[in-house]
């Protein structure tokens, strides 16, 4: 009920404010303009978030110091710490960084988001911003209708600076015209009591708007125009921190639990932070007035005095909670848990890194990966065989030999509840996430589509083996078990060569070694047919006997050869251009044939 | 650098189908490469390799490795003089 008269009531209450004051009328257009540059800067990152940042993160996380620049650098660039907090999440549920380089991250998120305020109080405020908005604003809407990608990019880029700028100029204005008609220094609350309502104030703020760095040109505009006081200016400061937060906890609700152990981990970051800078804020002041008045700043000039402020601020948190990220990162595993999944959840798939073209199709990899660890295991199983021993470096030979049970388990039922469902999930999000993207990442997208379908086909090819295979595997004519065994041999070669490439997926040569299964398998082919010749010539098989074999030689055939096709694309980690390659120099079925001929 | 040169150059950067052609190649050469120094590693191992049965795999394996090596270089000759 209240939720749904909150807006109703927020619309009546700014509406009476602008017809009161047109002055507050500007002030908040101000807001609206900022809050539109955000969102279009947001999304001209997002366009070059389909390589150079998700390559960029990849390679920065293997150290804390470099997720904390990281952290600093992106954030400074872009401007928001939200967006770079929501890229993490959807990096760390994708599986891509751990917990601790995503707490690094974020850390140097909170220090790169006070540039704003550095670049707003000794730029913003002295120079005529507006004039450069204009100009910007143009070439950036005509850039925004360009058909190529990085163009459309760029203009949003362009644009959303734009409306920063322009936005900025009239908070600007409105303070200044409303500093005449009203002061709203009178409504400033001295002491303690004021630390603690105006750092409630800008929670709130920040709450509302999403953004720390909107509340941050309120606050500075408005101490331009000394609306605000100094002290209040810095508590709502420290309140905008923690509303900032607000951002990362909504990202983190469509994440996993890695997601949500983040967004936990930003909250005790800047809350901690908060705490010690609003218990010892007269101290904090007083260092402010130092470091201010060693690098040059009039002591009258409280706008960069708040960003020198908003630094310390924040670089006294990275300073304490630094030494803490190991017992924090304990602390969060150990309260926020998994819930309890079956193995047909998907793990990796949801929509924090649904609108991410990289981290998407990395997460789907990866899921589809674990679609054929399921397989995997009931082909194995589909023979009579345990996988833990056909991965492992034992014979082969001496394993299929000594295992003569028939298969008792369901094949079917495993399928539909392990394997079934899942798949179900991974077309659903490919579906879903190729709509944001470039036609090469979609094709890479549909191409794991394709290997998922491999891999159920090769279950139920497995299905069908399975049959008979149990049948014969225990058979007293010692010709029909040696073929079967033959069989069994095969798949479970073709299984530990298929792990040996996954673990080598970086190195082309070893995804090209997959083709060396395609030779045995059109050798054995060609070999069963003379062989089946011979044994029903010589008796050595039954008519029914003999029609079996060859089914099940070519249900074993088809298994394998949907198992390499789904090799080559779900274990080859190469980048796109070097998949491609890949293809081209991978053997076409007469060169296959000619060498399975030749030996 | 010659204008000449550099029109050359420029054009390389704005032509999105020389560009492609470009990393098409740089990918095949890394393939070949690749395959050139698996092809070594199963030579190596095939002079050490006792058994019979054995040594018959590895030379499979570099017959196969050749047979992609070969193709590799064609593709790469194609690009190269289309």
């Amino acid at each position: 009920m209240i939720r749904r008269l909150f807006l109703p009531s927020f619309f009546v209450l700014l509406a009476y404010g602008f017809w009161v004051s047109p002055d507050f009328n500007e002030i908040a257009a101000g807001v609206a303009i900022f809050l539109l540059g955000m969102l279009a800067l947001e999304e001209g990152f997002k366009a070059f978030t389909g390589g150079v940042l998700e390559k960029l993160l990849r390679r920065t996380t293997d150290k804390l110091w470099k997720s904390l620049c990281f952290g600093v650098v992106s954030t400074s660039v872009m401007q928001s710490s939200s967006l770079v907090s929501v890229i993490t999440i959807s990096f760390l549920s994708a599986g891509l960084i751990s917990l601790t380089a995503g707490v690094g991250i974020i850390f140097g998120a909170n220090l790169g988001t006070t540039t704003g305020a550095w670049l707003v109080a000794a730029f913003g405020l002295k120079l005529n911003i507006s004039a450069y908005a204009m100009p910007m604003l143009v070439f950036g809407v005509i850039l925004i209708f360009q058909k190529a990608r990085h163009m459309k990019g760029y203009g949003y880029i362009l644009a959303g600076l734009g409306a920063l700028f322009l936005g900025i100029h009239h908070m600007k204005e409105g303070f200044e015209a409303f500093k005449d008609s009203f002061d709203l220094t009178a409504y400033a609350v001295g002491g303690y009591p004021g630390v603690l309502i105006f750092a409630l104030l800008g929670v709130l703020a920040t709450v509302v708007m999403q953004s720390s760095h909107a509340t941050l040109m309120l606050i500075i505009t408005g101490l331009a125009a000394q609306q605000i006081t100094y002290e209040n200016a810095l508590a709502l400061a420290i309140g905008a921190n923690i509303g900032t937060t607000i951002t990362a906890i909504i990202g983190s609700l469509s994440a996993n639990v890695d997601g949500r152990r983040l967004a936990g981990a930003h909250l005790i970051f800047n809350v901690v932070t908060a705490a010690v800078a609003i218990g010892f804020i007269y101290q904090l002041t007083g260092l402010v007035d130092t470091v201010a008045a060693w690098i040059g700043i009039a002591p009258d000039n409280y706008t960069l005095k708040l960003a020198v402020f908003h630094s310390i601020f924040n670089g006294l948190g990275i300073v304490l909670m630094l030494p803490m990220i190991d017992p924090m990162v304990r602390f969060l595993t150990r309260t926020l848990k998994p819930r309890a999944r079956t193995t047909a959840e998907a793990r990796y798939l949801n929509a924090a890194n649904r609108g991410l073209p990289d981290t998407a199709i990395e997460a789907a990899r990866k899921e589809t990966l674990r679609l054929y660890d399921q397989a995997s295991e009931v082909i194995a199983e589909g023979l009579s065989l345990d996988l833990d021993e056909i991965l492992s470096e034992k014979s082969i030979e001496a394993m299929v030999t000594g295992a003569r049970k028939p298969v008792t388990f369901d094949v079917d039922e495993r399928y539909n509840h392990n394997v079934k469902a899942l798949f179900a999930q991974i077309v659903e999000f490919v579906s879903n996430a190729q709509s944001t993207m470039s036609p090469s990442q979609s094709n890479e997208l549909f191409a794991l589509r394709a290997a998922g379908r491999d891999i159920v086909e090769a279950i139920k090819d497995t299905k069908h083996l399975q049959k008979n295979l149990s049948r014969y595997v225990a058979s007293d004519n010692e010709n029909i078990r040696r073929e079967y065994d033959q069989i069994r041999m095969n798949l479970a070669v073709v299984l530990r060569q298929l792990d040996t490439v996954r673990r080598q997926g970086h190195d082309s040569s070893a995804i090209l070694s997959l083709d060396s299964i395609k030779v045995e398998m059109k050798r054995y082919d060609k070999a069963l047919e003379i062989k089946l010749n011979n044994l029903i010539r010589e008796r050595l098989i039954s008519a029914p006997m003999s029609i079996s074999l060859m089914n099940d030689s070519g249900y074993a055939y088809h298994v394998t050869k949907n198992l390499v096709k789904m090799g080559e694309v779900l274990f080859s980690t190469s980048e796109s251009a070097l998949k491609d390659a890949e293809k081209s120099v991978s053997l076409d079925e007469a060169e296959l044939d000619e060498l399975a001929q030749e030996n | 650098m010659k204008i000449r040169k550099l029109l050359v150059k420029a054009r390389s950067l704005l032509d999105a189908k020389e560009r492609k052609s470009k990393v098409k190649k740089k990918s095949i050469k890394h393939i070949i490469k690749k395959l050139r120094k698996r092809e070594k590693a199963l030579q190596g191992r095939l002079k050490k390799e006792p058994s019979k049965s054995k040594s018959a795999k590895i030379s499979e394996q570099i017959n196969l490795t050749h047979a992609q090596r070969k193709k590799g270089l064609k593709v790469l000759k194609k690009l190269k003089n289309p």
